[in-house]
């Protein structure tokens, strides 16, 4: 069914590293629209990171981000490193005919850090330009039915304005990101309006009703009211400011929001609250939401997909039903059999599964990848534990 | 008596600038010896504050407004700060919420864990001194008491013997400590030797060698080394040999290993022999002539045991046990007298009384609860001991707030007749008039009468309970703790012992590799093991009590449970009592025995895990479980509308009626009283009350309660 729906956001073997410190490494991914994926993993495995790297505040190692069909981050790292390895082949090589073949893989990986390069850069811009163009063309269509001059000048400063905003406008704003901390993600002296509407102050909008209209609306969507506006974030509880960092989000509206541990940091009765506004929120804007946690019982409850992540790698990914029925990677058993519930005689014979990566895989011979096992469901394995899965399942 | 700490009535405020933020008001909680009371609650209900009331770290703004805190037989919120220093983390351990924040950044954590240990060790000698020296007394006392005058002799002989043997005992046990930490400290270094030249990962291998042969050196004791010495010697003297063989630019390496291997070996064998039982032996070495310690530890023990338990153990048995049956009888026949004076002291505080009056009553009563406590007995009875002072206290609140009362109502009268007449002439007046404190003279003696009523009720207990009191277990535990002590008094801690008993900690809070971590810096480690690194600290007194702290709260799942399951292997094995403090429903019910259920600074619901979560009864409570999904949840969340009410206005009544959609009227007027549901099991909520409409517990509850059952009977099925 899924299968089905227009892929909003495609990450490919994406590479984030800090160093020698391989945050995230080669994680793929593909984020379908309409859809909340969750992501869940310990901290410390490069969940946060991902979210990050997609909304561009790290600018990534290598790999390739695709929203909406438009490439908005790549990497060149893995590119300079075939280059590397072609060259010094290229020193100790005396066939004519590999050395002509070195040469022009050389070549070609050259064009692509420069396509990388130009559209990891550029890529905003070239929505803009598309925007501008649609503008232009929207615009024309109109001017050609005025019919008085008062209409023609009303159109003409519309007309000015929103190009304005076309040009001013990014791809990535259509990504929103909610912070796991409501206290520290908020500017102590912003009023609340001005939290809110920052965004589009900065997308070039000018019009005060109109910007105060957007944030009495927003505030109404996520729980608030308009007698809010004028207050300050310290003025607010946890939940409250958690809303505000919401409505900053949806402000903008968003075609993906990532929300990074939305509730980690709020009381039990808040963190309800929260998640019933992003339930509500998504069926009113069709928001499609990357949605990073540890805790899994809220993922499960919240996701329509789930991967699971360890030490930078995505071990599991399936849809959230199979994954809890069908766990395959003995981390994501490990997980689920940590989850705390409230049920202290069943919580008193729980056996928690300790994963143990060294003893239980063997990648000695090959390296791991990532493998469908089951319609939808891929796991992290090799050859052997491919076959392992797939005959505990009965295929 | 299995209580261990007791929080009676305990009232907390905080002064903010807006006023006066009642933080705790009025709650009473009783912490059982060896189990976890779990604390559940929203932030803001007062759960930390308690925890802080109860460890006496509370911020500087703070008004203790009334209640006790009982532990080992005194309150700790009228001990004095001195006094506070010998039970804070040595007693009771707290574990605080945010790891990073409770480590010191530039200090190495080995430090940090032997820091404590060492500064401590010669203040717990001198606590463990005077305790042991008025134990001893006191059993003397009764000695003679029971056996009258003609055994005199015999029991100053008895009480000489064991004072002397049992710290001669506790020197020689030190000094096999000391070897035995110096072994175990040089069988850590040649692991992590291996450990590297497997690794092929470069050392200073000479360098190594040579340190191997000097603490080797360092390990003597002729209980630990008796048999070895030979090896022992032979030992170091290849590692000499191994160090001058080895050559850096061959980096022949493998004689040094081989050697090391061996040396491994004859170290393991040392620490892992069993060992000696110093009590018996300090009585064998200093009183049997024929003494020859110069055995086998496993042929000494068993001589030395038999010789003390021919000799001196049963006589000294019988004269403690008619000792502690002297004083518990004693002790028993003062209760039965002091309930009558009790309850004279009753009726005449009952009725107006002077000063001076007071004094005299207080002070003759105050001596007969004294007298009337059993001195030998190992577990403090906190109320006896805490009586003085409560009562005390209670009545010179009672005169001095009387004195006080007619200048605070004049006060008021003079600053609102201000207001007023600033207002009449039409001024804007910015502030406010400071409420009066005026105590009405019923709830002023209503206090004293209460401390009398809750003494008297306590000996009313104890005294109907006294024929199920086991004597012979009361002399072992007696004995058992006169040890105890006397094995304080010896403990040193020296260096090398404390990074042993520190590294020790480390490896049992699942820390990898303690000896290459001891080194390090706090930011060197992860969230998880932070926190584990703040559970061995907090372990390292070995405390009666151990304070969590939302311990959990900034882990993720995994490192969570390992959290949890770390603290409750540390409670088997330690025998700690803990106070969990949570706002997690999920975690508490791996780890809680009792749960109390706060809100707005109050106890809203208690009961044990099973009744709170099977058996739910106040909404608040309903609304925590149902608020969070499990792994079940499909229709929409219950949340909990609006947020904790202000508390510095606190609401007249049920402070969770505003949230809550079974109010009903008398909610807002007045605050319900706790209504019995089992013996252990209390709700705070007017639907308990017989005359209440009967309310439907939410469908999420019910269903997830009957999924719970379900899942529990399927499993005893397989």
């Amino acid at each position: 069914m899924t299968d089905q729906k227009e892929v909003l956001l495609r990450v490919e073997d994406l590479c984030q590293y800090f160093g020698p410190t391989k945050a995230v490494d080669h994680v793929s991914f593909d984020i379908k629209k309409g859809e909340v994926f969750g992501l869940v993993g310990e901290s410390g495995c490069g969940k946060t990171t991902t979210g990050r790297s997609i909304i561009k505040i790290y600018n990534i190692t290598s790999g390739n981000i695709y929203f909406k069909g438009q490439r908005i981050c790549a990497g060149t790292r893995s590119y300079r490193e075939a280059i590397k390895a072609a060259r010094k082949e290229l020193r100790n090589c005396s066939d004519e005919k590999r050395k002509e073949e070195l040469n022009q893989t050389i070549a070609e990986k050259r064009a692509e850090i420069r396509k990388a390069k130009y559209d990891h850069k550029y890529s905003d811009r070239e929505y803009a330009q598309r925007l501008v163009k649609e503008t232009h063309e929207k615009y024309r269509e109109m001017q050609e039915h005025i019919k008085s001059p008062e209409e023609a000048a009303k159109i003409a400063k519309e007309y000015k304005d929103a190009v304005r905003v076309a040009q001013k406008t990014k791809l990535i704003t259509k990504i929103q990101m909610i912070f796991q901390d409501p206290i520290a993600s908020l500017d102590p002296r912003m009023t609340v309006r001005e939290i809110i509407s920052e965004g589009l102050a900065i997308r070039g909008i000018k019009d005060k009703e109109y910007i105060d209209n957007k944030v009495f609306e927003m505030l109404e969507l996520v729980g608030l009211v308009r007698e809010h506006a004028g207050r300050y974030p310290h003025e607010f509880s946890g939940g409250q400011r958690q809303r505000i960092g919401i409505a900053r989000a949806i402000i903008m509206e968003p075609e993906l929001l990532i929300a990074d541990e939305p509730i980690s940091a709020l009381d039990v009765s808040i963190q309800a609250q929260v998640i019933n506004l992003l339930n509500e929120l998504r069926e009113r804007l069709g928001l499609t939401i990357l949605f990073i946690a540890h805790d899994l019982s809220v993922v499960k409850y919240f996701s329509d997909r789930i991967g699971v992540m360890y030490y930078g790698n995505m071990v599991e990914l399936a849809e959230t039903e199979e994954l809890f029925a069908h766990p395959m990677h003995p981390y994501t058993r490990s997980l689920l059999s940590a989850i705390p519930l409230p049920d202290p005689r069943s919580e008193k014979k729980r056996v928690r599964i300790i994963y143990n990566p060294i003893a239980e895989h063997d990648y000695s011979t090959q390296k791991p990848t990532l493998r469908e096992i089951l319609p939808g469901h891929f796991v992290r394995c090799n050859d052997a534990e491919e076959a392992k899965y797939k005959k505990e399942f009965g295929i | 008596m299995d209580n261990i700490l007791e929080v009676k009535n305990l009232k907390v405020s905080f002064r903010t600038q807006a006023g006066t933020l009642k933080a705790v008001r009025d709650i009473s909680l009783d912490l059982k010896r060896g189990k976890t009371l779990a604390i559940v609650g929203e932030s803001g209900s007062g759960k930390s504050v308690t925890a802080k009331a109860i460890l006496g770290i509370l911020a500087g703004n703070t008004i203790i407004e009334g209640g006790e805190i009982l532990y080992d037989g005194k309150d700790l919120l009228k001990i004095s700060e001195e006094d506070f220093h010998n039970i804070r983390g040595d007693k009771i351990s707290m574990i605080f919420q945010d790891p990073l924040s409770s480590l010191d950044p530039i200090v190495k954590i080995g430090k940090q864990i032997t820091e404590a240990m060492l500064l401590k060790s010669s203040t717990n000698r001198r606590v463990a001194k005077k305790e042991y020296d008025s134990r001893l007394e006191a059993l003397k006392k009764n000695m003679y008491a029971a056996e009258g005058s003609n055994h005199t002799g015999e029991i100053d002989e008895l009480m000489k013997t064991f004072e002397r043997f049992c710290l001669e005992g506790n020197h020689l046990e030190n000094a096999y400590n000391i070897a035995h930490s110096n072994a175990e400290d040089l069988l850590g270094l040649t692991e992590n030797f291996l450990f590297l030249a497997e690794k092929n990962q470069p050392q200073d291998v000479k360098k190594s060698l040579r340190d191997f042969r000097t603490r080797l050196g360092k390990i003597e004791d002729p209980f630990l080394t008796r048999e070895y010495k030979p090896r022992m010697e032979a030992c170091a003297n290849d590692l000499s040999r191994a160090a001058s063989g080895y050559n850096k630019k061959e980096n022949n390496i493998q004689e040094s290993v081989a050697e090391v291997q061996k040396l491994d070996a004859l170290l393991k064998e040392i620490t892992e022999q069993t060992r000696p039982d110093f009590f018996s032996i300090g009585y064998y070495k200093l009183y049997d002539p024929s003494a020859n310690l110069d055995q086998p530890v496993d042929t000494l023990n068993a001589k030395a045991e038999a010789y003390i338990n021919e000799k001196f153990l049963p006589r000294f048995t019988q004269y403690e046990q008619e000792g502690v049956k002297y004083s518990f009888e004693r002790a028993l026949g003062k209760k039965k007298d002091v309930l009558g004076k009790l309850k004279d002291a009753r009726e005449f505080f009952a009725k107006d009384f002077t000063q001076a009056e007071a004094k005299k009553v207080s002070k003759a009563l105050c001596a007969e609860i004294d007298e009337s406590i059993d001195e030998l007995e190992y577990i403090k009875d906190s109320r006896a001991y805490t009586f003085r002072t409560a009562l005390n206290n209670a009545i010179d609140r009672y005169f001095l707030c009387l004195k006080r009362n007619p200048k605070e109502e004049a006060r008021f009268a003079r600053q609102t007749a201000k207001r007023e007449r600033l207002i009449a002439r039409g001024k804007t007046v910015t502030w406010k008039v400071v409420p009066k404190a005026v105590y009405s003279k019923e709830e002023l003696s209503g206090n004293i009468l209460q401390i009398i009523d809750r003494m008297n009720e306590h000996y009313d207990d104890l005294v109907r309970q006294s024929d199920q009191v086991d004597l012979t277990k009361r002399t072992n535990d007696l004995t058992n703790h006169l040890k105890k002590t006397a094995s304080e008094i010896v403990y040193r801690v020296t260096k090398s012992m404390a990074k042993e008993k520190a590294i020790k900690l480390m490896d049992e809070v699942g820390i990898h590799e303690p000896r290459l971590r001891y080194n390090q810096y706090p930011f060197e480690f992860s969230g998880g093991m932070r926190q584990r690194i703040v559970i061995a600290i907090a372990l390292a007194a070995n405390p009666d009590i151990l304070i969590c702290d939302e311990p959990t709260t900034a882990l993720d799942v995994t490192i969570q449970s390992q959290i949890l399951e770390l603290i409750n292997k540390l409670k088997a094995e330690r025998g700690l009592s803990i106070i969990f403090i949570t706002h997690d429903l999920g975690v508490v019910a791996n780890m809680a025995d009792d749960i109390a259920v706060m809100y707005a600074g109050k106890i809203v619901e208690y009961g044990s895990a099973d009744e709170i979560f099977y058996d739910p009864r106040h909404p608040y409570t309903w609304a925590l479980l149902s608020s969070m999904p499990d792994l079940d949840t499909k229709e929409k969340l219950d949340a909990i509308p609006g947020t904790p009410p202000n508390m510095i206005y606190p609401p007249v009544g049920d402070a969770f009626a505003a949230r809550n959609k079974y109010a009903m009227q008398i909610d807002y007027e007045e605050h319900p009283p706790f209504f019995r549901v089992t013996d252990t099991h209390y709700a705070a909520t007017w639907l308990l009350h017989p005359d209440a409409p009967k309310v439907e517990i939410p469908k999420a509850i019910t269903d997830r309660i009957r999924r719970m059952t379900e899942r529990l009977e399927g499993g005893a099925e397989k």
